[in-house]
């Protein structure tokens, strides 16, 4: 199947927020109030309630210049996904569109996938059901794996006026990423692609004009060598020695009782014993 | 080996103390596992709705995490004594501690073999506890990243996950044996009622703890079994 995935060029992007209201609308999040953050910005980073948030970022470039940068941030979609690896039941997994969802019925709501993502665009929602009990479930974007399904673009990427969202085949967009960036090297030399190989690159790229970190992105975002060690290596191997001890004091029990058998016999017979 | 040759006098092994630090301990380590043991292995998701759901599991655990951090504190206030002793005898290891793993394989297969003289202790009992308490300090220690990961930098709560994942391993494996040997295996089953009651057969503490029980009886604490009238068979 050919791979799609989302395109985002910061530079076209004009910061008219349409793709978060589309987000909104099309996934039916409710309204998410944030107290004033200082700028334009509206939430400070992606929410439960809120899977893709406008950036607006004051940038000065080195030259005395002031960079007035923006930016569509949402889950990238690894193709290794922390989130996926981590998540203890099975809830996270890759659709045929490589695009990483959360079934909501397996959600514990444990929040090791909110602790573990590289790009830290997990969040836990609190539900209360009708006994008045809360629980918790990890929400983030879904890609609109939902529109997919149907033959649809995501959301955000039908709504954007200025081209800066495209939804295509992986190659088609990654050579126009790269052409993008030769194109504006004059302007902003540090524009680059942004595709990380650390988790296997994503089905979100970017364009960024400028280094990944004055966007707040991890320069080299990879899987926590933690979560590694953890799930390839302590627990198999937690499971593995639990299995040991138990089969030895299994094993420990039946030669016990074949020997006081054996014993006992000897003692009906009459002969010594010990 | 019928009980009849066997005088029934029972000497005091384990404080109240101890008793109730230990009970405790071994509850809360029980209680702590079911209630994690659907989030360790899918193949236990039929618990969560006998655990009262994910949240039900979740506070469970919390509070017997609470409750797990206890058994130290009862211990020491308790029977401080009884803590020193214990810590000193982690740390003392000599050559017959290592001459008793051979015997006890031995004997936990069922096979003839000697009593090595041992101390309070013996050289299993103190691998137990020096495990035990690795894991619990492993466990503990990251478990507070995991309670509440807003006050912890991101790599700490995510090496806590790694850490918390190893001691429960670790601990769990080791208890299997613990448990076995005290309840199941007939030789120390003494052990478990001793570790229930605080109290144990004279005959049995003088066989298996022979260097500790020696002293004792020169303290003039427990009866020397040597002792003719302690002597039942001819």
């Amino acid at each position: 199947m050919t791979k799609y995935i989302k395109y985002v060029d910061v530079t076209k992007c004009d910061g008219c927020r349409a793709c978060m209201v589309a987000c909104k609308n099309w996934n039916d999040l409710p309204a998410d109030p944030q107290d004033f953050q200082g700028s334009v910005q509206s939430h400070p980073k992606v929410s439960a309630d809120t899977w893709n948030v406008m950036q607006y970022i004051e940038h000065e470039n080195g030259k005395g210049d002031l960079e007035y940068l923006f930016r569509h941030s949402a889950c990238f979609h690894c193709t290794d996904a922390a989130c996926e690896k981590v998540c203890p039941e099975n809830a996270i997994s890759y659709s045929k569109y490589g695009t990483v969802v959360i079934d909501q019925d397996k959600c514990v709501g444990c929040g090791y996938c909110v602790q573990n993502c590289p790009f830290e665009v997990i969040s836990l929602k609190e539900y209360v059901d009708k006994n008045g009990d809360k629980y918790r479930k990890s929400q983030k974007c879904t890609m609109c794996t939902d529109r997919l399904e149907e033959g649809l673009q995501p959301a955000c990427v039908t709504t954007c006026h200025t081209g800066s969202l495209e939804f295509g085949e992986e190659s088609a967009m990654i050579k126009k990423a790269e052409q993008r960036v030769k194109e504006m090297k004059d302007r902003f030399p540090n524009a680059q692609v942004y595709n990380p190989q650390g988790v296997g690159g994503t089905h979100t790229i970017y364009v960024l004009a400028e280094k990944p970190s004055v966007y707040g992105l991890p320069e080299n975002p990879k899987v926590p060598t933690s979560a590694v060690i953890w799930k390839d290596y302590a627990q198999p191997i937690g499971k593995m020695m639990i299995g040991a001890t138990t089969m030895a004091v299994v094993g420990a029990f039946v030669t016990n009782n074949i020997i006081s058998k054996r014993k006992a016999l000897k003692e009906d017979r009459g002969e010594d014993h010990e | 080996m019928s009980n009849q040759n066997k005088p029934d006098v029972q000497v005091r092994r384990f404080s109240k103390g101890f008793v109730w630090a230990h009970a405790i301990n071994g509850i809360a380590f029980f209680v702590l596992y079911i209630t994690a043991l659907p989030m360790y292995t899918e193949f236990f998701d039929w618990l969560y709705p006998v655990l009262g759901g994910p949240e039900g599991a979740r506070l469970l655990h919390r509070i017997f995490a609470v409750i797990f951090c206890t058994p130290t504190l009862i211990y020491l206030i308790f029977d401080r004594k009884g803590f020193f002793r214990w810590m000193k005898e982690l740390v003392t290891w000599k050559k017959r501690d290592l001459q008793f793993f051979t015997e006890f394989v031995k004997e936990l297969f069922g096979f003839n073999f000697k009593h090595v003289r041992q101390t309070f202790f013996n050289a299993g009992e103190k691998i137990n506890s020096i495990i035990q308490i690795l894991c619990a300090i492993l466990i503990i220690f990251s478990g507070f990243t995991m309670w509440f990961p807003q006050f912890f930098p991101r790599a700490i709560v995510q090496w806590g996950y790694v850490l918390h994942n190893v001691g429960f391993g670790l601990g769990i494996a080791v208890i299997v044996g613990h448990v076995y040997l005290s309840v199941v295996h007939k030789n120390s089953r003494p052990g478990y009622s001793g570790v229930v009651t605080g109290k144990v057969p004279a005959w049995w503490a003088n066989d298996h703890y022979t260097e500790w029980y020696e002293e004792e009886v020169k303290k003039g604490n427990f009866p020397d079994l040597n002792d003719p009238k302690y002597k039942k068979e001819a």
